[in-house]
């Protein structure tokens, strides 16, 4: 019988450190067993737990896309007790996996359509592992736009990546900070402002927003006035955890668990309960 | 039906802790509950409702998920040896198939093994319940308002009742008919016997109070979400979670390790949605920080969303949570206080 409460074991391949102050680390783990490798087949928006064997677990968005094989990737923000233990990992060192968990971005019904990525700070995360599999698989779907802010530059995460994505054209990239700060080419000011200002079309489109609470609640109302209906408004919601799998009940919010109801829940849904937004 | 004479009641229980590890109501007042009998004098047949509900066995107050020694982790897993439950009351059989459909199985996955919990499993499904017929429900006891009867059939493998001369006992399930073939040298139940039954269901029914329906608790609780009246509700509760401990399908635990990085153990403990850092996150938010968002969490858990998803009340009634409050906060009482302001909107 399947035992989700034990952690599969990773190995820590690589370790970024992603902005000056050191409170965000990008992880690549890498499978020990080939058997573990094997079973473990995900999609974009779902989440791990990571598991430090002494200290605890903490829930993360699967960063890396199931396109990109053999490691998976996480960025952690150095917060509490289970997060700064982990920034203080070596590449060789040993962590825990549970997953992959949660529920996913729903890229079929995106198929043949327009992909609008909306994100903020950290919460790119998983947002990266969309847009990865999206490119991966490009002629699957139809216009991609991403609009990614931060409060100022150092805290952008996947810098080099965001580089080379500036450069393609068969998506536009767009990059906004709080502030204007020397030698910044690209836009100013929050997210939901620019969102605006560049209004992406809702024809044929789907909207996938994820961010900071204050990002996401001025971002709704942009987006349900540039038209996007509310079942094609996707964002993924985050609560404290603990078993991953629908049962503790610690992220129960109405008659969902985060966890395995969730993360990624439409606008639609998240209107009828009333504990979410 | 079977009959077990209460002469003969003796050498049942003791044949029986012998096949099984038999669980019986066993003490007095605030220390009773289900624990391991090997004889019927340990029983406490007597008692209406045991302080402490069968959850203490099915799902432990504490229990080791795993252990670890440098990367090398064992489980906690363990087979246990099949359990009877005798004397449990139709609130409590029915909270533990309650409780068996979050722990045991998965409503958003139905099919993956994965989602299932094997400690829980291990137990539940491996235990036969002897759901025990009540004559005189208590004050507290609320059971037929959440679909519930003294007298429920509803809930457990075997279902008996006492007279005043002997157990009747009949199958429920599988499992029950399975334990009924086992049993042999007893008599049936006369006709005499079956009217008692009736009589006796009729008596139990007459202690109980007037009824407030949770089905229509439920299709109004959404109403009066943002109501001042929670302010009101919650005002005396101390948040202390007794009543969740204590109650047959509370189920929340919390998820710790102990011990060091090279050993030690991971471990769940009952919590309860009450405790005020129950959500926090580690930024510091707390998405239920006020008493009020927490009490209506737990009423709106027992009395609305557990229902939106499996279509019965969670609640099943047992009013423990009525005896142990400090500060006599009457579930009921809130029950009727929300179900007029919903009214009245």
């Amino acid at each position: 019988m399947k035992n989700t409460y034990i952690p599969i074991p990773m190995k820590v391949d690589k370790i970024v450190t992603e902005d000056p102050a050191k409170t965000l680390r990008t992880y690549d783990l890498a499978f020990v067993k080939d058997a573990d490798l094997e079973q473990f087949q995900y999609l974009p928006g779902q989440f791990c737990e990571m598991s430090l064997l002494g200290m605890g677990e903490s829930p993360f968005g699967i960063a890396s896309s199931p396109t990109e094989e053999g490691f998976l990737r996480f960025t952690v923000n150095r917060t509490g007790l289970v997060t700064n233990e982990i920034h203080n990992l070596r590449e060789g060192d040993m962590v825990g996996i549970r997953g992959p968990l949660g529920n996913w971005y729903p890229v079929e019904d995106f198929k043949g359509e327009n992909v609008v990525i909306v994100g903020g700070g950290f919460a790119f995360t998983t947002l990266r592992s969309l847009l990865v599999y999206l490119l991966a698989h490009r002629e699957d779907y139809g216009e991609i736009i991403c609009i990614y802010g931060a409060r100022n530059p150092d805290l952008f995460i996947y810098k080099d990546e965001l580089g080379t994505w500036l450069k393609r054209t068969d998506m536009k990239l767009h990059l906004t900070i709080d502030n204007e700060a020397d030698g910044w080419e690209h836009h100013t000011g929050f997210v939901p402002a620019v969102t605006e200002q560049i209004a992406p079309s809702a024809e044929k489109a789907w909207v996938v927003v994820c961010g900071p609470p204050v990002m996401i609640k001025y971002t709704l109302p942009v987006l349900e006035k540039l038209k996007f209906p509310d079942a094609r408004i996707i964002t993924s919601l985050e609560r404290r955890m603990k078993c991953g799998i629908g049962k503790c009940g610690r992220c129960n919010i109405g008659s969902q668990y985060v966890c395995i109801d969730g993360p990624v829940f439409s606008l639609a849904q998240l209107k009828t309960i009333p504990d979410a937004l | 039906m079977i009959k077990i004479e209460k002469s003969e009641f003796g050498t049942f229980i003791r044949d029986l802790s012998a096949e099984y590890k038999l669980f019986a109501p066993v003490g007095e007042g605030r220390q009773s509950a289900f624990r391991e009998v090997s004889s019927a004098d340990q029983m406490n047949t007597s008692i209406q409702m045991t302080q402490n509900s069968p959850k203490t066995v099915f799902l432990p107050q504490t229990e080791v998920l795993f252990e670890f020694n440098g990367d090398d982790i064992q489980s906690g897993e363990k087979a246990a040896k099949p359990m009877f439950f005798w004397g449990v009351r139709s609130c409590d059989a029915r909270g533990m198939n309650l409780l068996d459909k979050v722990m045991g199985q998965s409503k958003q996955r139905p099919d993956d093994p994965a989602f299932q919990d094997p400690y829980w499993k291990a137990r539940f499904d491996n235990a036969v319940i002897l759901t025990l017929a009540c004559h005189e429900p208590a004050s507290t006891c609320f059971c037929h308002w959440t679909g519930g009867n003294p007298f429920s059939k509803e809930a457990g493998d075997l279902w008996a009742v006492e007279t005043e001369t002997a157990y009747l006992i009949e199958p429920l399930s599988e499992k029950g008919k399975d334990f009924v073939k086992t049993l042999s040298g007893y008599h049936t139940a006369s006709d005499k016997d079956k009217q008692e039954i009736k009589t006796l269901k009729k008596q139990a029914e007459s202690c109980l109070r007037p009824a407030v329906d949770a089905k229509i608790l439920k299709e109004k609780l959404p109403k009066i979400w943002d109501d001042p009246l929670w302010d009101e509700v919650s005002a005396k509760c101390v948040n202390c979670s007794a009543c969740a401990f204590i109650c047959p399908t509370c189920y929340c635990f919390d998820i710790q390790d102990e011990g060091k990085k090279d050993k030690g153990k991971r471990f769940r403990t009952w919590d309860c949605c009450m405790f005020p850092i129950f959500t926090k996150e580690a930024s510091g938010h707390n998405p239920r920080s006020l008493a009020r968002e927490r009490v209506r969490q737990r009423v709106m858990h027992k009395f609305n969303y557990f229902w939106e998803t499996y279509g019965e009340s969670l609640c099943t009634g047992c009013g423990r949570c009525i005896r142990v409050c400090p500060v006599n906060l009457d579930i009921r009482d809130v029950a009727k206080q929300l179900l007029e302001a919903a009214s009245a909107v």
